[in-house]
């Protein structure tokens, strides 16, 4: 009897979480992979023809190929070696650095970018300032195209390979390097001969990690790539889409998707490997901290000025572009203006679109946190047969790159078969949200349940409470922090968000990414950079947040 | 006297194996029985399904003549509505919940007004020496006092019999015996019948009041701490419950108090009848290690063996004796010191015989 009311009351969650991966995912994907090959009624190759057969759009693919790869060398580089520094050496402040380098990790890629324009733009900071101490007309560098890009992806990247190589070293087993130097090791031999090849699955997954969020980006080449006719897929889709040509637009999608897809099987094939090595042991056994003598004040300033240039140069010139009259005023006191403020911030649109994305990303973060926790406990503790196709099917957006969800947004919800016509409204923004950031919610709430034994559950029904009261009491209260920290997450990315954004907005239905890119995008740098640093605070905050359920737990 | 909890043909399959196999047993008012066995002998499963945390295949349990299971009538009673406690292996005290929180919980549950609820509360961690402790967190206590806290919330609301899934062994050895005068305090108290499940032969022996001994899904005997030890049923009891060594034998002459034995090397030795002769010629003998004493080689009677290797045990002191054709481990007081290569004579006080093809057979007849 019991059973069987149990079976119905999960079937039917289990049914409205089936109705909602299917329309939010399933619906969105289908359409982009049947529209990239049907044309007319029938079935074509003819999309990929026309994207192979123009210069300017194979010419896209290479591009985001080899950008992604380079730029992503240099964030394993810079992650690699910073991971090292703070977990292995003693240098001081630690927890302070960490913080520092984790922070790019929540400032939009978009505010890098536009920051780097300001630097080291032909009219920058830094560009001023070389011509002035040269006594040149110009600087013999541009931050626009392919270098511009590349650094500054490498710079804004980087942190995917230093929280997983940070982690990675922490929980070394450290007897596996005393075992080595026990055998007669010194210190540069363990960490050629044993470090380094214990952790090196860890950077390989960061640096695919960060390749993935290479490729995925759109705001980076938007703003230092059009400008110059350099083009990658995400600004070609983009570019496609404002002719715009969709079905162009749909075949170089299903590009995209297949990059990012063997990127992430690649990864796949090397956290199996990583599981292989014994290298997590679980224990509090601190591993070995190599000292650095007379080297440590130079190594921390070395590192503090790194931190400098990558986190705070570009937030910095954020700040002076804000409070400028015009972009490139020289710097004085009597050009200091809050005008680009008072301008923005009266402006209606601008204001709606903050409206917008200050409903749109905590509505997003509560309904994925409600479902993706429904779902991961059916899976998880109920063992409800089907969840786990649910829960691999939610987890696949993960590996989407924004512009692929963006198109299949706009071709599912343009005219749909049923229901409302989406596109143009305000809603298609919330289920592109619901579809991309699904996955963050399922982490976490699957790896907060996973730590809930069986037996707490168990106790509580031996303490005589029904199913519903044990969920309650002792389930919810227990999954919480997870539960609260995927929140957090998710409204911080859908914030953030512009590759999506960016393709599916529409008059009166923008976000405050959108417009902050649009003002770049039209020459008003100013009030792009006023807007950005308005709302910096509001990420700023989330991400102290973040850290701070995260405790000093080494994680994504 | 009628039982508190009785198991009636309780079967249980996981995936076409049979867990749990037609057990039967009951538990006396105020009785603390266990059920002791190998891993995967299905003794969890068994505690498992009395909670109702494991519906069973068939069969019947009832508490305090009430079923709370019945396959015939399909009846299947949910955990929360059987009036048990349980306490688990990893103790499952709940990480958010202080120490009054934990165990005031079923109360909380049954609506149990807050005064009265404090006082009980109050009055059960006196009981567990835990007074001070009511506000900490279960982070900020010791292995110890976790398990006293999931035993306090698994008694305060008078629960009709107490669930005990190898409650002990996460503890080291030392807490562990004191745990051990400490549960039977504690259920002299407060009057609880008990089933407890252990995989450790001596926790069973020293706290019982009777045992149950299962393999593959079956008991084989029920009975006694005393009598499992002494009068073992089966091969698989008398291997569960202490060591043996096996010696394979001809049985010369059976008579009412004696057997004479032959062994490989042409010895010959006299134990006591056993319960269980078999027809023989052939035949197993089974005798424990502190079942045989130790006469210097002088001696007429016993077996002529030399001291192979000495083992210095602290409160005892353990032999390996060999003959020709047989080795023999043996047990005796630590004032007893003989050294390596000595000759001694050993005579068996009391042995077991069996089938002598009842090596592989763990329900082989002993007695």
């Amino acid at each position: 009897m019991r059973a069987v009311r149990n079976l119905d009351s999960r079937s039917i969650i289990f049914l409205l979480l089936a109705i909602f991966v299917v329309v939010v995912i399933v619906y969105p994907l289908v359409q982009v992979l049947i529209r990239s090959v049907w044309l007319d009624g029938r079935l074509s190759l003819e999309n990929y023809e026309s994207v192979f057969g123009r210069s300017r759009n194979y010419r896209a693919i290479w591009n985001s190929i080899w950008v992604s790869l380079t730029a992503t060398m240099l964030a394993t580089i810079i992650g690699t070696l910073a991971a090292f520094v703070v977990q292995r050496t003693d240098v001081p402040m630690k927890n302070m650095l960490r913080f520092l380098l984790i922070l790019p990790f929540a400032i939009p890629p978009l505010f890098a970018a536009m920051g780097w324009v300001q630097l080291a733009g032909p009219v920058g900071l830094l560009s001023n300032a070389y011509k002035a101490i040269f006594d040149v007309p110009v600087v013999p560098w541009s931050i626009y195209g392919s270098a511009g890009i590349i650094f500054v992806l490498g710079i804004t990247k980087y942190p995917f390979v230093f929280i997983t190589v940070a982690g990675a070293l922490q929980r070394m087993d450290a007897s596996l390097e005393e075992a080595a130097r026990t055998s007669g090791a010194g210190t540069i031999r363990i960490m050629r001969n044993i470090t380094l090849p214990l952790v090196r699955p860890a950077i390989t997954g960061g640096a695919l990690l960060a390749f993935v969020s290479c490729i995925d980006n759109f705001g980076i080449p938007a703003v230092l790539g059009l400008r110059v006719q350099f083009h990658v897929l995400t600004t070609r889709i983009y570019e496609a889409l404002t002719i715009p040509d969709l079905p162009l637009a749909t075949a170089m999608s299903m590009l995209l998707v297949i990059l990012a897809a063997g990127a992430i099987w690649l990864l796949g094939k090397f956290e199996g490997q990583a599981g292989e090595h014994a290298v997590i042991a679980g224990k509090s056994i601190r591993p070995h901290i190599i000292s650095l003598g007379s080297a440590r004040p130079w190594v921390t300033l070395c590192l503090l000025l790194v931190i400098g240039v990558i986190v705070v140069l570009p937030l910095f010139a954020l700040v002076v572009t804000s409070v400028q009259p015009y972009y490139g005023a020289p710097l004085t006191a009597e050009n200091i203006t809050g005008s680009n403020y008072d301008a923005v911030f009266s402006m209606s649109a601008a204001r709606r679109g903050i409206r917008n994305s200050m409903i749109i990303a905590p509505v997003a973060a509560s309904i994925l946190v409600v479902v993706t926790a429904l779902l991961a406990y059916l899976n998880v503790k109920a063992r409800y047969r089907g969840a786990k196709i649910l829960d691999a099917i939610g987890m696949v957006p993960f590996a989407l790159p924004g512009s692929v969800i963006g198109v299949g947004m706009i071709l599912a919800w343009s005219n749909p078969p049923i229901g409302p016509t989406l596109y143009g409204t305000v809603w298609i923004l919330l289920v592109a949200y619901l579809m991309r950031y699904m996955a963050y919610g399922l982490r976490s709430c699957r790896a907060s349940l996973l730590q809930i034994h069986d037996s707490l559950e168990e106790a509580g029904s031996t303490s005589g409470a029904n199913r519903l009261r044990t969920l309650r009491d002792i389930t919810v209260p227990l999954m919480r922090p997870g539960m609260i920290a995927a929140w957090v997450l998710i409204f911080m990315s859908a914030f953030n968000e512009l590759t999506v954004s960016v393709l599916i907005w529409s008059a009166r239905n923008e976000t405050i990414g959108v417009w902050i890119f649009l003002m770049q995008d039209s020459g008003f740098p100013g009030r792009a950079s006023a807007l950005a640093i308005g709302i910096l605070p509001i990420i700023l905050v989330m991400f102290l947040i973040m850290q701070w359920l995260s405790q000093d737990n080494v994680s994504i | 006297m009628t039982s508190s909890i009785a198991i009636n043909q309780l079967t249980k399959s996981f995936q076409n194996i049979r867990a749990v196999n037609g057990v039967s047993f009951g538990i006396n008012e105020n009785e603390f029985f266990s059920l002791v066995g190998p891993s995967g002998c299905g003794k969890t499963t068994t505690l498992r399904c009395v909670a109702g945390l494991e519906s069973a295949d068939s069969g019947r349990i009832s508490i305090k003549g009430n079923d709370v299971y019945a396959s015939a009538e399909g009846t299947d009673v949910p955990t929360h509505k059987r009036s048990i406690g349980m306490v688990f292996q990893n103790y499952a005290v709940w990480p958010h919940m202080t120490v009054v929180q934990n165990v005031e919980y079923p109360l909380r549950v049954q609506g149990v007004e807050g005064r009265i609820r404090r006082e009980q509360v109050d009055r059960m961690l006196k009981m567990l020496g835990m007074e001070q402790l009511g506000n900490r967190k279960p982070s900020q206590l010791s292995g110890g006092q976790q398990q006293r806290v999931a035993l306090g919330r698994a008694l305060i609301a008078r629960p009709d019999v107490l669930l005990l899934d190898e409650p002990l062994s996460n503890l080291d050895a030392k807490l562990r015996e004191q745990m051990r005068s400490e549960l039977k305090r504690i259920q002299r108290e407060i009057g609880v019948p008990i089933l407890y499940v252990t995989h450790d032969q001596i926790e069973a022996l020293s706290m019982s009041d009777r045992i149950a001994v299962m393999n593959n899904g079956e008991i084989h005997q029920i009975a006694s701490p005393a009598e499992i030890y002494e009068r073992p049923k089966t091969k698989f009891v008398l291997d569960f419950i202490g060591s043996v060594n096996y010696l394979p034998c001809n049985i010369e002459e059976a008579t009412g108090e004696h057997v004479e034995l032959k062994l490989v090397d042409g010895q010959r030795i006299q134990i006591p009848r056993p319960d269980y002769v078999p027809a023989g010629p052939r035949a197993l003998l089974a005798v424990r290690p502190e079942d045989m004493t130790v006469a210097v080689s002088s001696s007429e009677e016993g077996l002529r063996m030399m001291v192979a290797l000495r083992s210095f045990l602290g409160n005892a002191c353990e032999y390996r004796m060999r003959a020709s054709g047989f080795e023999l481990l043996v047990q005796t007081d630590k004032k007893l010191l003989l050294s390596e290569g000595e000759g001694v004579r050993i005579e068996v006080g009391r042995g077991f015989l069996l089938d002598a093809d009842a090596g592989d057979r763990a329900d082989a007849r002993v007695g």
